[in-house]
């Protein structure tokens, strides 16, 4: 199908499009990739009033690292990060999270805060940048504020972003050497939407002790979803298989799954223990230098 | 697919039901509900704006509070379409008196088609309980506020 | 409000002037503005592929962008991979190797392939299957489109 007639705006700065969403509200969407709202636009199922084109603003598009961080601006192309040598160095996690994105065409256009502000949670990037602690920066007219993956993604598709806010910017941290990580995901065809996801990231201490666990899900809930009882039985312990298993039934229980007809939430149950196990594993082996 | 659940309420048995069939308090507590007119005894005409994020839609709706047994129990039959597709359903509600609160819990089915059945399944059983989970909030309102 | 904007747009070097509502997708404006058919719509919503086109130098799903966004950008469609005569040795890979049956997906692959090809000239299997798996192909079973992508990038090495 076609989508709906709608106004067509590209401001030429930010300040013009707070402006701009400030005058329209909620009649207005942001255009950035494109490669969730177009989709949802051409069925007509969305049909806002007023399209705000913001990917005139080259300015919102870079990678730097500051300190210990890694800054993305929000309009960095996916593709861009997935083949960035600085992001595949510094933080691993997040180009392999980002290559399970549909195809390379799609990452092509698609961007970190696009997917951020979408929210989906079966979503790759939400899912990464939860499992790194990252912090979602945001512009309003009362200024910037900053926000925590836990606060920011509060249901499908919804973040706590106001009609008049943007997302500008993403920190994560980068991994310190001998930090373990993996992105695992289930879905029927290559580039399809995860049916379940899973990323982690295993701190390590000098003497091969796992310092801090994080085990993020997506797929299994209204919003990704850290395992945090699972992710507390492993802190400051030496990793074992016995520990990994219990890891994974456990992250089943922080899950919250639906049916649907792609996959029950018995299956995506099943799914999450056998998922984090694996997870975990790869992770592990990371640390003791496997690739 | 199916529906089913729990909600407590504080309040009587009588006023629970008082509240759960009067299309006063149903018009404020259905998301989205922007009205609800009686057509006959029971039979109710509904437009509803349901949307969630970009994907916002309006439908227009007929429900039925159906084989009334009051105070413990009825039917709610309902049915809505709209431009994104069409939702049929239909719960058996089944009201409990425990001290001084009700237990309310429902079981029933739904079939969504048309558009959303076909593009936005991975999200619809996931919405229809965050749906359901409001409803029995504003109920909740609804009771404090007409005490 | 939503009426119409001039855009100008290069496509396969040649620059074209539009004048588009806003809502008009890429792709259409390319079909039925520029009368360049070889674009092909199939789902509408980005999973089939095959409306890719080059965008800037990029692929792109030309369904999933308002012809409005194209003002200023060079574009790539399958019309421009050969020359007008010879045959870019992509498709002549493809049709040696019966890289397509009906030709729907065709301009999808080629395209994909072509972006490939630049970004990893010795692609192994695996990595064109994963290339490819991006442009649905119902007739193929895809085995003639990997050879055909794999001749193709032993040809252009040469």
């Amino acid at each position: 199908m076609k989508p709906c007639a709608f106004e067509y705006l590209a401001p030429g700065s930010v300040p013009e499009v707070m402006d701009l969403l400030q005058q329209y509200g909620d009649q207005a969407k942001i255009l950035a990739g494109g490669q969730s709202l177009v989709p949802i636009m051409n069925f007509r199922l969305a049909r806002p009033e007023v399209l705000i084109d913001i990917n005139g603003l080259k300015e919102l598009a870079y990678i730097r690292e500051e300190a210990d961080e890694l800054v993305i601006g929000a309009l960095t192309r996916e593709r861009e990060l997935e083949l960035a040598p600085l992001v595949r160095l510094k933080c691993p996690l997040l180009p392999e999270a980002i290559s399970h994105i549909g195809h390379p065409t799609i990452r092509n256009r698609g961007t970190i805060g696009g997917s951020l502000a979408h929210g989906d949670p079966s979503a790759e990037i939400p899912i990464a940048i939860y499992a790194l602690d990252g912090t979602i920066r945001t512009l309003g007219p009362d200024g910037e504020s900053a926000f925590k993956p836990e606060e920011f993604f509060l249901t499908y598709l919804t973040t706590c972003l106001e009609p008049s806010q943007i997302v500008m910017e993403v920190t994560v941290p980068v991994l310190p050497d001998g930090t373990g990580w993996s992105f695992v995901e289930l879905s029927r065809r290559s580039g399809d939407f995860a049916i379940v996801a899973v990323a982690t990231v295993l701190f390590m201490d000098d003497n091969g002790a796992c310092t801090e666990a994080r085990i993020c899900m997506g797929g299994v809930a209204s919003t990704p979803v850290r395992a945090k009882a699972a992710e507390d039985i492993l802190s400051g312990q030496i990793l074992s298989d016995a520990l990994v298993a219990e890891a994974g039934r456990l992250a089943v229980e922080a899950t919250d799954p639906e049916s649907d007809y792609h996959a029950s939430a018995d299956y995506r149950r099943a799914m999450t223990e056998i998922l984090v196990r694996k997870a975990l594993r790869r992770a592990w082996e990371k640390t003791r230098g496997g690739k | 697919m199916r529906l089913e659940g729990k909600y407590k309420f504080d309040a009587s048995q009588e006023r629970v039901w008082e509240v759960l069939t009067n299309p006063r308090h149903l018009e404020k507590a259905i998301p989205g509900c922007e009205r609800l007119q009686e057509s006959e005894p029971n039979k109710y005409d509904a437009l509803l704006k349901v949307g969630i994020a970009a994907v916002k839609g309006t439908f227009t709706g007929k429900f039925e509070v159906a084989d009334p047994d009051p105070p413990q129990q009825y039917r709610l039959v309902g049915e809505g379409s709209g431009s994104s597709g069409f939702v049929k359903g239909e719960a058996t509600i089944h009201l409990t008196a425990a001290n001084e609160q009700t237990l309310v819990d429902y079981h029933g089915e739904m079939q969504i088609g048309g558009l959303i059945a076909g593009v936005g399944q991975r999200m619809l059983g996931g919405i229809a309980k965050m749906m359901l989970n409001q409803f029995f909030k504003r109920m909740g309102n609804e009771l404090k506020s007409s005490k | 409000m939503a009426g119409r904007r001039p855009i100008k747009v290069k496509v396969n070097g040649i620059e074209y002037e539009g004048y588009v509502e806003p809502r008009k997708l890429l792709v259409d404006f390319l079909r039925e503005d520029l009368e360049l058919i070889g674009t092909h719509t199939g789902c509408e919503h980005g999973v089939c592929g095959a409306c890719t086109v080059l965008f800037n130098g990029k692929s792109v799903r030309s369904c999933l962008m308002f012809a409005v966004q194209a003002d200023g950008a060079d574009i790539m469609t399958i019309e421009g991979l050969s020359d007008g005569k010879t045959l870019h040795p992509i498709q002549e890979a493809f049709r040696e190797h019966h890289g397509l049956q009906c030709g729907y997906c065709t301009p999808g692959m080629l395209l994909t392939s072509y972006e490939l090809l630049q970004e990893n000239p010795a692609p192994t299997e695996d990595e064109v299957k994963t290339a490819v798996s991006g442009v649905l192909c119902r007739c193929t079973g895809y085995k003639q489109i990997v050879d055909s992508v794999m001749a193709a990038a032993d040809a252009m090495r040469k």
